[in-house]
């Protein structure tokens, strides 16, 4: 299953994701159970066997612009089934960590925007504000009108209140102050 | 019993259904819920994606508080926010790099010796099936009901130590309890899709979209769930399943505490039953179970 050349950068890569995601890939047997267990797995995306393999053999453009870590819902169905216990949802966290470094453009922009707008809630507020975010997406997404039918009857239902989306502006420092400690120490082992 | 709640993002907007039933039948099973003092979002999938280091020090931020607290049972209702903590205690415990790492970020030092339960596993293994069985005053008799655990709750089985991985039974024997009849089915832990409801709609549609019609396959009444983001899927997409089969579906999904609470007596409204968008209370009065 060993595919490198033999070109020193190669070993880099596979080396680097290894150590971040803590999964010895170099056990991957290829046999496929990852993909055939997981849920967001099909033809046009491919499945994690097909990132793995991509990682081994050296090509790294390509695995840090496939777009099935991007997809990866963390469910864990791989490692639960896979006979050497690899966890893919690790290797899809050092996956985008590296690509994010190296400032590969995300494959699926959707998924990065959501994940994005998702994060700079719970910088600024601490707590995630749902409705906000639902609403800032289908906006940043071009479409703002996706879904508003549910979400007024689900109003109407008294399920959820528009005023949810005005309350909850107090800022939270802590974690802003998280968020920036985390930046500070990867620029530094960047360095 | 006093334990230190952990209630996470959802369960203040989109599932509040799920944080009302909770605290009515945790009440009624002696089991006293502490809100963890100023409590931040665990980062759930966006953050355990893009850093790991990030994804940690959250969940350390919320260890650091419970610790503060002074309470060392700490329970989660909603299964992502469950196993990010206790992934987070157990990284923290064994990896000394990410821990100094992590104090840094947080400014805390991170005790990590806490109990971090789901609220499914709190109720089944502390709670009891004994306890819940006595406090039974209308038996959900009649009542078919499939089990639906999803994924985070049960793996992966290293991390979540809790019941089966693909067969789990724990939430099978709560609702027997209750006097349901309980629906066995081999879609007990199949993603629902989880947070790709927005940016990946089809993707979710397809897949709860499956969990839904073999439910009907199996003329069962209610899907009853134990996640925050499962119960959107499976209720919020139903209507676009709806819409891509051509054939109207009506399966209700109802949190297990929801079920709970209705055979414990609550009323309807006072569980949140009113708020979803396939609405459970026609068949519940059909079956004679609410009036």
């Amino acid at each position: 299953m060993f595919r490198i050349t033999g070109d020193p950068s190669e070993r880099l890569f596979l080396d680097e994701v290894v150590k971040r995601s803590r999964q010895n890939l170099l056990e991957c047997l290829q046999c496929g159970k990852c993909t055939g267990s997981c849920p967001v797995a099909s033809a046009a995306v491919g499945g994690p066997r097909l990132v793995i393999a991509q990682v081994l053999s050296g090509m790294k453009q390509a695995a840090l612009s496939n777009p099935m870590w991007w997809y990866c819902v963390s469910c864990g169905s791989c490692v639960t089934r896979c006979p050497v216990e690899i966890n893919a949802y690790e290797v899809a966290t050092a996956l985008c960590e590296i690509a994010e470094e190296e400032n590969v453009p995300a494959s699926e922009p959707e998924i990065h925007l959501l994940d994005e707008l998702f994060l700079k809630s719970v910088k600024k507020y601490g707590r995630l504000k749902e409705l906000r975010l639902v609403a800032s997406y289908n906006l940043l997404a071009k479409q703002p009108f996706k879904d508003m039918g549910k979400a007024l009857r689900l109003m109407a239902k008294g399920a959820i209140s528009p005023f949810e989306m005005l309350r909850g502006w107090k800022k939270d420092p802590r974690t802003t102050r998280i968020f920036a400690r985390v930046d500070q120490i990867k620029r530094e082992s960047a360095e | 019993m006093k334990v230190a709640y952990y209630p996470g993002c959802s369960l203040e907007v989109t599932a509040r259904a799920y944080d009302l039933s909770t605290h009515q039948v945790c009440q009624d099973l002696d089991v006293e819920l502490e809100a963890v003092p100023e409590w931040i979002c665990c980062g759930a999938s966006p953050a355990l994606k893009m850093s790991r280091l990030l994804s940690v020090s959250l969940s350390a931020q919320n260890l650091a508080l419970v610790t503060k607290q002074g309470i060392q049972d700490v329970v989660a209702p909603c299964p992502f926010c469950f196993r990010r903590l206790r992934s987070a205690q157990s990284d923290i415990e064994n990896d000394s790099t990410l821990r100094a790492q992590v104090e840094r970020v947080i400014e805390t030092h991170v005790e990590a010796n806490l109990h971090i339960y789901s609220l499914l596993e709190y109720v089944h293994a502390h709670v009891g099936l004994e306890a819940i069985r006595s406090r039974v005053a209308k038996p959900l008799k009649g009542l078919k009901a499939v089990p639906y655990y999803g994924c985070y709750l049960v793996r992966p089985p290293k991390t979540v130590q809790f019941d089966d991985p693909e067969h789990p039974t724990s939430l099978d024997t709560v609702l027997e309890s209750l006097g349901a009849t309980v629906v066995d089915w081999d879609f007990k832990a199949e993603c629902c899709g989880a947070a790709l409801s927005l940016n990946k709609t089809d993707t979710v549609t397809r897949l709860s979209g499956q969990l839904i019609r073999e439910a009907e396959r199996l003329a069962a009444d209610v899907i009853v769930v134990a996640c925050p983001l499962c119960q959107a899927n499976l209720d919020l997409r139903q209507p676009d399943v709806s819409a891509l089969d051509g054939q109207e579906h009506h399966m209700p999904i109802l949190y297990f505490t929801q079920a709970m609470g209705i055979s414990f007596g609550h009323s309807p409204r006072s569980l949140g039953l009113h708020g979803h968008m396939i609405d459970p209370l026609p068949l519940l009065k059909e079956k004679g179970i609410v009036q």
